[in-house]
């Protein structure tokens, strides 16, 4: 999923951190799965590619809410 | 029970957190070699310099016959100044494809390690150019000359900054015995800092061939990486074998084989190949003060590398736009390359500009737009 490539920012770390255990999990093994064919130099059969409509952007209700924190933060820090 | 040697004793410690019970991403493909082989190289080229220059001597007098002197008449002296000097170019191509795995890999987001590295690359890109003058031949002087004189350019105090560094009015003695210190002491500098380049890299850990956080997956340095470090160790020891046992002189400009004469202009003046890009872009500025500018800032540029970086992927494993502008990149070089070995007449004049203005358009603005729409379309940012 497209969530599973963000490049690792502290926001990004920060909602990754805050997923519920199952998302996490789900997370986890996707990119491990990614890891390993990577390593082997081989592509996902087509039948489990995900498909358009599932490729759901699991991380940006965390993400949105990671980033409000630190603006907030920064914005008391400024003071 | 204090555990294994290896985790307990202080010095074997540190040598077991680099190279034992490292934890590397368990997909490092190919282009994660190149680290270790120029750690190769330079012991390469350090076990040989010094052997070289126990019998080298840097005098203008003497400098040619010295070289002339280990060639024929020092035991394997033949093999010890051809691996040296072919060992120069798989530093370089090694160097290159180092940085253009970090380029395509984005890398260079662990910011401390990419900007050691390209002050890496300066100083061996000095090192080389100072060695090149050593054998005292005529592409040597005049190499030196050229280049040394690109320092006049610099406002005000140009001219004094040209005869403080030949040490005199022109290219002399007092040069190559200075070329031939930096020669011998800034590889020990370039030692150091490797030391200090892998100490941030160990701070983060090793990207990997997607760009995904590998902490997943990872697997023990040794034996893993290790043994695949040994393989690419035997594959560049063949290729410099290669080329200084079957084809030493390939790479050479024909020029050297004549003693310098200040008094005598060779027709085509051009660097090592691994520098002819630079020197394309220096030659496509007509002003002296602005291709000085634009040579220093071929390499200066790749500090803006991680500022400029707008993608919210690291790699461009899933990034085929960027993927087809690392590639332009890549063709851009070797069409800089190209250039820098032909003569300063049409079409190769328009051609380098060109060249370098795509070279340092695909760093400013290419990279970085193309990033900004690979957001839109693939992350629908």
């Amino acid at each position: 999923m497209a969530d599973d490539t963000l490049r690792q920012t502290p926001e990004v770390i920060e909602a990754v951190r805050r997923l519920p255990a199952d998302t996490y999990n789900q997370r986890a093994f996707r990119i491990k799965r990614a890891l390993d064919l990577s390593l082997k130099h081989r592509i996902l059969p087509t039948e489990q590619w995900t498909k358009f409509e599932e490729d759901v952007r699991y991380l940006k209700p965390y993400l949105e809410e990671v980033e409000r924190e630190m603006k907030e933060k920064a914005d008391w820090n400024a003071r | 029970m204090t555990g294994p040697l290896r985790k307990s004793h202080p010095l074997f410690r540190i040598l077991n957190g680099s190279l034992v019970d490292l934890p590397a991403p368990s997909n490092l493909s190919v282009w994660w070699n190149f680290g270790s082989l120029l750690s190769l190289c330079l012991i390469v080229q350090l076990i040989t310099g010094i052997f070289l220059a126990m019998h080298y001597t840097a005098d203008i007098s003497l400098a040619f016959s010295s070289v002339s002197h280990i060639c024929r008449d020092v035991n394997y002296g033949w093999l010890l100044r051809n691996i040296h000097a072919n060992s120069a170019s798989f530093f370089f191509i090694c160097l290159y494809c180092h940085i253009g795995r970090g380029i395509y890999y984005g890398s260079y987001v662990n910011q401390e390690t990419w900007n050691i590295g390209v002050i890496l690359f300066l100083i061996t890109m000095v090192t080389a150019f100072v060695g090149y003058v050593l054998p005292w031949g005529q592409m040597s002087f005049w190499a030196a000359t050229v280049i040394t004189n690109l320092l006049s350019a610099v406002p005000y105090i140009g001219e004094m900054l040209v005869q403080w560094v030949w040490g005199g009015f022109s290219v002399d003695n007092a040069t190559l015995t200075r070329f031939f210190t930096f020669h011998f002491l800034f590889p020990f500098i370039i030692a150091a800092l490797s030391i200090i380049h892998l100490l941030f890299l160990h701070q983060t850990g090793s990207n990997n061939p997607t760009g995904l956080d590998s902490n997943y997956d990872k697997a023990p340095f040794h034996v893993y990486f290790s043994t695949k470090d040994l393989v690419g160790f035997l594959v560049l020891l063949a290729g410099i074998l290669t080329l200084a046992l079957l084809a030493p002189t390939a790479l050479n400009d024909p020029e050297n084989f004549i003693p310098a004469n200040p008094l005598v202009t060779p027709t085509h003046i051009q660097p090592e190949w691994y520098f002819l890009f630079a020197y394309a872009i220096l030659r496509s500025i007509p002003n002296k003060l602005g291709g000085v500018i634009a040579l220093l800032a071929a390499v200066l540029v790749w500090f803006l590398v991680p500022i400029l970086h707008t993608s919210w992927n690291q790699a461009s494993t899933f990034r085929p736009l960027s993927q087809v502008t690392f590639w332009i990149l890549a063709a851009t070089f070797i069409i800089l390359t190209w250039i820098g070995s032909q003569p300063v007449e049409e079409p190769y004049i328009i051609i380098g500009q060109v060249a370098s203005v795509l070279y340092f358009s695909i760093f400013v603005f290419l990279f970085p737009g193309i990033a900004v729409i690979e957001n839109k379309l693939l992350l629908r940012y």
